[in-house]
Order: structure tokens, then sequence, then C-alpha cells
């Protein structure tokens, strides 16, 4: 069973199946993981009942700090090490867990426990004054944004602890406190007041989610992955999340904490680096891979951090794939027997498969492809046209029906009429957040930033090719190709079995069926994914349809409402994929209409 | 302050704007700023086309230098720099969440959000709500010396209002009065005010 302190609090120790409805999600799942044998840093849970106390009185319940105080001695005696003191402090986590997930709860406080005195002693034990210092400044910034939320103080990285409380103070009258206990006693009630949030309250009035379940607070001892030669901290994918291949795939940094690998700020090595140092975590850490995946028939993405040579599992959820990855993976599951076809198709959206499908700059074509500028790749597709470095004058020519491509120094809103009537929008300065990376995706435009001072000025009046996917621009217009749905193994399996599956046929221009098919494409109103339902319900006996949007999903669900047999499209797994959603979710509203 | 530089600071950050926007941007009557943008293409400071007006070249010069002239209190008033720090503290953390909306890490890599994961939009819809909580203090001291700058914080909190309803364009969609467009606009008007130049 797990550990009870008393009537309000819980030790996660992997045994047992402690209630969703009592620890919250996030507690459920860190059990789940323990409950597979994979060692997860110690966890105490505030139960949801709990919660539900103190929002009745507005006080924590009676007995709750002696439980909490007993719980901090059971995490100090599993970590070996000390709450609020040295010479081994104890850091914790606290994050809210509500049964069902929802907006406005409370985000996760890290490091806290740390101030001045457990700084020094964290310095010395791993022998890193600066990463202590930052663990410090860390907490101090969530502290506030989190639990006192502050708007945004002034952090100067250059100064001290002190200076920083001082900005805290400053900006929302509050001070963090320096006792660790108070700082625990803060978050939690935090917690529980984020249940009453505006956008929780609205959240679970528009979902209907009773008022009364209350969130539960998890408090979780940090591991530090940066103490010595054996430790570390990682991602792990069970397959390789860019290319679908099956072999696990991750990164590895030595020496360092979760948020260096996130920040970019260091090159983490490849997983088999951590094979050459110590080869039975590594062994211990695929065995977890697989069995994550096999119990959760899905593709893990899982954090992990080594704690002096000690593996321990931070996090584990379904990976996100990039399309290839997502294609090739489901069509593998499928073979490997941990998923059905249905379940498959169910793997790869509509859009990931047109992303698939696009048309791409030929191979022939690159190799004699003269490079004229590369920057970022800040937004895909392909854009060809006459390069113009002025917005107003890309918008006239646009106009005259000219296909141009804006290229600036940088864009600003200025600049939005031209990037709208451009085909792509390339930029000399800035990087993936900046203006024209930010609004060309927005607007679905091919998109290459920060190539780089007066490397774009002498382009105008060129003719060029933008390819947005790798960050280049060519010079000319090159040919594009569409690639083919049938020459890919996966896509190819994919569109076989949606097609034994979906509700609605969908064929090749190429095939004779098609010369019956209702043509849209000169009707103005079909070519509006908006106003393709009324043209389709219009039809009055067609069998089919083709041109228009019919083959986006709208157009689908259209010809799906309007009972068409078939429609006609260039690739057909996009609009397959897309009717086979329609079916879900008119299923699904069925299934909610009826109960 | 008078409506000829209004109107023309309005065009100046809505860009190629009809009448509406820029009356709804500035909080100024519509027949007033129509009047007034009729007076500005009559002098040659504006262009229309379409109903859309643009600043002609020589009007922007002019209006930047209006700049240190009109609003030196404004700079020196405590609140309003106490305000603009903030915003400008607050704005990476939005771009930092626009960039997180419009693509998705795929094993260490950033590729297009094609908004089928519900999940992950709503989580960031719900940091956006976070967002905008932590910002009204920043928006309220920029309201306190420039009572005009009350328009953001209400046209954020309608775009806010919406994203959580489901209708997500209002995130960061540049053709309508998104989150986005109106954080990018309202910086695009404090660094008038302030006579600064944009990072990128």
């Amino acid at each position: 069973m797990t550990v009870a302190f008393g009537q309000w609090t819980l030790g996660l120790d992997g045994e047992g199946e402690p209630q969703r409805a009592l620890i919250g999600g996030k507690a459920w799942s860190l059990a789940r993981m323990q409950a597979l044998g994979l060692n997860a840093p110690p966890a105490f849970v505030v139960t949801t009942a709990a919660c539900r106390a103190y929002l009745a009185s507005g006080e924590p319940p009676a007995g709750l700090n002696d439980e909490i105080e007993a719980a901090i001695a059971w995490l100090e005696s599993k970590t070996g090490r000390r709450f609020g003191a040295g010479p081994r402090p104890l850091l914790v986590s606290v994050r809210s867990g509500a049964p069902v997930s929802m907006p406005g709860m409370m985000d996760t406080v890290l490091n806290l426990g740390v101030n001045d005195a457990t700084e020094a002693a964290l310095a010395a034990e791993c022998g890193d004054a600066a990463f202590a210092r930052n663990t410090h400044k860390r907490f101090l910034d969530l502290y506030a944004h989190i639990v006192l939320r502050a708007s945004a103080p002034d952090f100067d990285p250059a100064k001290e602890p002190a200076a920083w409380r001082d900005a805290i103070r400053a900006s929302c009258g509050a001070e963090v406190p320096a006792d660790p206990r108070e700082q625990l006693r803060g978050a939690l009630r935090a917690v529980f007041e984020s249940w009453n949030s505006r956008r929780a309250r609205r959240y679970r009035q528009h979902n209907h989610i009773p008022d009364d379940l209350g969130t539960a607070v998890t408090v979780q001892a940090m591991a530090f992955g940066n103490l010595d030669r054996r430790s570390g901290t990682g991602v792990l994918f069970s397959r390789n999340p860019s290319t679908g291949a099956p072999e696990p795939y991750g990164e590895y940094l030595p020496r360092a904490q979760g948020e260096d690998v996130v920040s970019g700020k260091f090159t983490p090595q490849p997983l088999s680096a951590l094979a050459a140092e110590m080869p039975k975590v590594h062994a211990e850490l695929l065995e977890a891979a697989r069995k994550l995946e096999r119990a959760s028939r899905d593709v893990q993405d899982v954090e992990f951090t080594i704690e002096r040579g000690r593996l321990y599992f931070l996090q584990a959820r379904v990976a996100k794939l990039a399309p290839q990855a997502a294609a090739r993976i489901a069509v593998a599951l499928v073979r490997e027997g941990l998923i059905d076809e249905k379940a498959a198709l169910r793997r790869l959206t509509p859009d990931q498969a047109r992303l698939l499908l696009s048309p791409r700059i030929c191979e022939a074509a690159l190799k004699n492809a003269e490079l004229l500028a590369a920057g970022e790749a800040a937004s895909p597709g392909v854009g060809i046209g006459v390069v113009v470095g002025d917005s107003d004058e890309a918008e006239r020519r646009a106009r005259a029906g000219e296909a141009v491509i804006l290229a600036r120094p940088t864009t600003s809103p200025d600049d939005l009429h031209g990037m709208i009537a451009a085909r792509a929008v390339v930029t000399e300065q800035g990087g993936s957040t900046s203006h024209a990376a930010v609004v060309g995706r927005a607007l679905g435009l091919a998109c290459v930033v920060g190539c780089g001072k007066g490397a774009l000025q002498s382009l105008a009046g060129r003719l060029v090719t933008v390819d947005g996917r790798a960050g280049k621009i060519y010079a000319g217009a090159l040919a594009v190709e569409t690639p083919d749905e049938n020459e890919d193994e996966a896509l190819a399996t994919l569109a076989a079995w949606a097609a034994k599956h979906a509700p609605l046929r969908v064929v090749a221009a190429s095939s004779p069926e098609a010369a019956d098919a209702v043509d849209l494409s000169t009707n103005e109103d079909a070519a509006d994914p908006d106003k393709i339902g009324a043209v389709l319900g219009r039809l009055q006996g067609a069998r089919g349809a083709r041109g228009g949007a019919v083959a986006s999903d709208q157009g689908v669900r259209a010809a799906l409402r309007a009972g068409l047999e078939f429609i006609v499209a260039e690739t057909v797994l996009p609009p397959l994929l897309a009717a086979i959603r329609a079916a879900d979710a008119a299923s699904l509203a069925e299934e909610v209409g009826g109960a | 302050m008078n409506d000829a530089h209004l109107v023309m600071h309005g065009l100046a950050i809505k860009k190629h704007a009809t009448a509406e926007d820029v009356a709804g941007i500035l909080g100024l009557d519509l027949e007033v700023v129509r009047e007034t943008l009729a007076k500005l293409v009559a002098g040659k400071r504006a262009v229309e086309t379409q109903g859309r007006y643009l600043l002609a070249p020589a009007a922007r010069m002019l209006l930047d230098s209006d700049y240190s002239r009109l609003y030196e209190d404004v700079r020196a008033n405590p609140a309003f720099q106490a305000g603009y720090d903030a915003f400008e503290r607050l704005n990476p953390l939005l771009k930092q969440l626009i960039t997180e909306w419009q693509t998705i890490s795929v094993g260490g890599e950033r590729a297009p959000n094609d908004h089928s994961d519900k999940e992950y939009d709503a989580k960031i819809i719900d940091r956006l709500g976070d967002f905008h909580e932590r910002a009204e203090a920043a928006l309220d001291q920029l309201a306190s010396a420039v009572p005009r700058m009350r328009i953001y914080r209400d046209k954020l909190a309608a775009a806010l209002d919406k994203a959580e309803q489901g209708a997500i364009a209002w995130v960061s969609d540049a053709r309508i009065e998104s989150y986005h467009t109106l954080w990018f606009e309202l910086h695009e008007d404090l660094l008038r005010l302030m006579q600064r130049e944009r990072q990128e």
C-alpha cells in the first residue's frame, strides 16, 4: 500500500493503486510509472480531500501540518537529504494535480527549499557555486511568478539573491519566505486557491465538471544530474521521432540539470555516450523504454536524470512525431501486433499526410541549383517569384498578377500587407521567434529568416526559389515535384488500409471513374472551404465530385453529409484520413447526443 | 494632442488600415477619423487605395519628429516607465509562447503546429491566460499615463476570451486583432512613444 501519513497525505512508494480522484492525474501517472518498476524520485501527495477541506474553511485542515512534517521526514529518509539544511539539502518540486487536467491550475514550482544557507550547502556538495546560485534564482523566479503572481520582476542576472528578493517585493509587495517550510505552505495554499482561479472555474462550468473535486498537490524530491561524473540528464524516445526508425533515440548531457537540455545552451551527446560511460544505466533505460512502449502501445518520450549513477525517471508521455515518423511507426506498430489497422489510421493526421505529399524542390534540380542565401528555416513550403525589397511594391506587383518574394532586413507590422501578397518571405536578421517567422507561419507562407546582414539586398529583381523547409534561397525557378504516395511504402500501406476503413471512396484523377464526377473546378464557391458544403448540398443525383476544395477536411465532411459515393483527389490518403476522422466525430456526437 | 497627429500615429501602427481600424485602435470617433483621413489625403500625407490608408513617406518623417516633442511628459512619468519596462520583460515570454503555439518540438526540432493536438493547444491557451493575468498590472500602468492605451487591455482580453472559447485564430492570426497582433501593435505604439528601435 501507499504510505498514509494520516488523513490528508500519502507517500507514493510503488505499491498499491491509489485512486486518481484522490491523488490527481500527475501523481497517478507517477504511480503508474512506479508500478511498471521504473524508479522515480520519491514523492508524497496532499490529497484532493485536503483541498476540499481547505476550500470549505479557508484554512489548512487540522493535522495537515503534522502530516506534512512526517511526509518530509519520509522524503528525507528516502533521499538521505535534509529539507532546509546541509550538508546535503533536499529540494522539492511542487505541482498541482486535479483528477482531470484543466487550465488555470498552478504551474510547477521547482527547487523549493533553497535559501541562502541551502544554496551554500548545495554549492559545496556539487562543487559548482554557479549552479547553486542559478538554482536559487530559478526558484525565486518561479515562486514570484507562480505563487506570488508578480507581474515581471526585474531579475538582473549579475545581482545577488537579496537584490532579486527586493525586485520581487517591488513588483508585487509580497516576500518570498526564506524558511523552506513557509515556502511549502505558501505553495500549497497557491495550488488550492488555483482551483478557484478564473480560468479553472470557467473551464469546469463549460465542461460540466463538478466544482467540488478539488486538486491534489504532489511534492517530489528533486534529482540532481550535476553532482559528479556519474550524474547527468537527458531525454529518450523509444523510436526515432524524426525518421520513424525503430531504434531508440535520445540525447544525454553529463553533469547537467534537465533545463540545460531544453535551453539549447549546451550541445547534448548521443545516447551512445551514456552507453560508453555507464553501460548498465543505459541498458536499464532502454529496457524501461520498451516496457513503457508496450504498456501504452505508442512511442514514448522519457525524461530522465542520473544522480551518482542512479537512474531516475522524471516523466514519460506519448512522443510527438514528425509526419514521416508518424506514418512509418503507425505501420510498424501494426506489423508488431501492438495496434490494429483502425488505430494506425488515427495516428497520422490529414494535415501531416498533406505535408508529406506537398510539393518540394526536385532532387535533380537541387543538384545544379545556385544557392544565393541561406538562413533559418522558419516556415515550410516552396515559394517561387521575383524578389522585391519593399512591402508596398510587393503588394502592388502581386495585385497586378506577378509572383513576388518579399525580402526585408527584418519585418514589422509595417510589412504585413506585403507578406500577405508574397509567395515567400525572407529576412536578413532575426530568429525563429522574429516577427517574420511568427507571421510567416501564421499565414502558411514559406519563410527563411536570419540570412545575414546585407545578404538579400543584391537579390532584388531576381527570380528565386525559396525552400522554407530547408532555409535556402536558390536562383531561378526550380522544378517542383509532388511526392507519389504509391512510391512510399508506409504511405501506400496506410492508403490501402484507409480505403478499406473509410466511409467514402477517394479515386485518383487518372482513374476511369473520375469522369463520372461532377466537376466543380469552375465553381468559385466550391473553392472556398466554408462554402463547399452548400455547393455539394445542392448537387442532385451526383455520385461523385471533383475540383475546388472537395479534398479538404471541410470538403470531405460536406461530401459525407451530401451522401456522395466518392470524390476525386490528386492524393488519396489525406481525404481518406479526413473521412475516417469525420466518421469518428459523427459517431462520438451521436453517442453524446444519445446519452 | 491633435487629431491629425493621432490618426497618423494610428496609421503607423495599423498599416494599410481602414478608417474603422484606426478609430478602433485609438478609441477615436469614427467620423472624426474619416474627416481627418480625408484631410491627410488632401494634404498628401496619406495615400488611399480601396478604402485602406497608408502614410506617405514624408508624413512618416514628420510623424517621427512629433514624438520627441509630444510625449516628453509621458516618458517622464514613472508609472509609464515602469509599465514599459515590465512590457519589455514580458515581451520575450509572449514571443516564446507564440513560437510554441505555431511550432511543436519533434525530437528536438521544431515542426509547424497543425493544431490537431487539442491538448497541446489547450495548454498554450492556458499559458496565454496566465500570461495575460501577469501582464494586466503593466497594461494598467501604461493606461494610467496614456488613457487611450486602456483599449489594448480590453482588446487583448477580448482576443484571449475568444481563444479560450475555442476560436483559436485569436491567438496569433496576423489578419485579425488576435492576441499576438494586438501585443505587437502595442509594442509598436510604445516604441514610437519611447522613440526606440525594435530589436528584431
